[in-house]
């Protein structure tokens, strides 16, 4: 038997079988392995593992793929979207709990006059379109619901 | 393919990962293509069903994506997403109520078939015969010697992924390759 360790050769037998790089030279290895029966059905053993790996399904791959695709796309929700509501919403509600309307200007390109005459988002109404909600709160109520809304950017963030 | 054998001029893992985090889905994608089949592997040997260890896969890379900002790459990619397909596995087992564990003092060697004449088909059986013997193995002692030899990981990357040290993994494989030897006799 050569005078490499039974020890030594079985620690590195996995990466033999497998042509892998190992810390042992294969022409030591395989030196040892003419000598010796124990560590030669060691990796008759081993090369039976190796070459009969269990498959992975066919489009596991795919199916995974879709799955981060899909879940990546919901987490990140279009935050500015989320946000535009919240703005739009702090808004009206300004608008709605000033003691004088007048007083709040907001500034609407002509288009969107023309294409919805008589919008109901720019009115100051405040029990059109849901607003009653804002209604009574606070600039810090508001502002807290802001930061609430806008989930999207703190989800996109992690 | 085996995940190891890409040439160089294909982006390491790391590259991946550094893509990924800049939102490069491809990168991503590449990342799953890698390491799917591992992935599987690990799945299925603890789970002993397709079905549940596909879904395991597809969970522990949605959870390692959505954590990549903390992946520090302290070990490789390879043994992050494979200690979390780990951890998911032993989840799914939890939550299944049973443990496909066998003892081994229960397992007994399993007899070998009659062999046909043909070298492939006596080669196909013996591995087939391997593969039975090694379900039967404590799972520690079973995942050491798949990912010793099938993944060819270090037993410092064994212990993180089965959550022991590096000598507790090594002891595990040689363990299992000695209590598999006995039962293919």
């Amino acid at each position: 038997m050569s005078n490499t360790k039974c020890e030594t050769v079985r620690e590195w037998i996995p990466d033999y079988v497998s042509g892998r790089p190992g810390g042992l030279d294969a022409a030591l290895l395989e030196s040892h392995l003419k000598a010796c029966d124990e560590c030669s059905a060691e990796v008759g053993l081993a090369r039976l593992i190796f070459e009969s790996p269990v498959d992975a399904p066919d489009g596991l791959a795919r199916r995974v793929r879709e799955a981060v695709r899909y879940d990546r796309a919901s987490d990140s929700r279009p935050w500015w979207g989320v946000s535009a509501a919240a703005v739009a919403a702090l808004a009206l509600g300004i608008g709605i709990s000033s003691d004088n309307p007048a007083q709040i200007e907001i500034s609407v390109p002509a288009y969107a006059y023309e294409s919805e005459a008589g919008d109901l988002w720019l009115s100051d109404d405040g029990l059109i379109a849901g607003a009653p909600v804002l209604d009574g709160l606070t600039d810090e109520a508001l502002l807290q619901l802001l930061d609430e809304l806008d989930v999207g950017g703190a989800g996109g963030a992690a | 393919m085996k995940d190891d054998e890409r040439s160089d001029a294909i982006p390491s893992d790391e590259e991946m990962v550094e893509r990924g985090r800049a939102g490069d889905d491809g990168a991503l994608s590449a990342l799953v293509e890698r390491h799917h089949a591992a992935a599987y592997r690990v799945a299925f040997s603890m789970l002993r069903d397709s079905d549940a260890a596909q879904d395991v896969v597809q969970d522990s890379f949605i959870k390692a994506f959505r954590a990549l900002e903390g992946f520090r790459g302290d070990s490789s990619f390879r043994t992050w997403v494979l200690t979390i397909v780990g951890n998911e596995a032993r989840g799914a087992l939890r939550r299944r109520g049973r443990r496909r564990e066998t003892a081994l003092e229960d397992a007994g060697p399993v007899p070998s078939e009659q062999k046909a004449p043909d070298a492939e088909v006596v080669d196909a059986q013996e591995a087939e015969r391997a593969r039975r013997m090694m379900e039967s193995l404590p799972e520690k002692q079973k995942l050491s010697v798949a990912l010793r030899i099938e993944e060819g990981l270090s037993f410092k990357e064994i212990g993180e992924i089965i959550g022991s040290s590096e000598g507790a993994a090594r002891v595990n494989y040689f363990h299992g390759i000695r209590r598999l030897r006995e039962l293919m006799q």
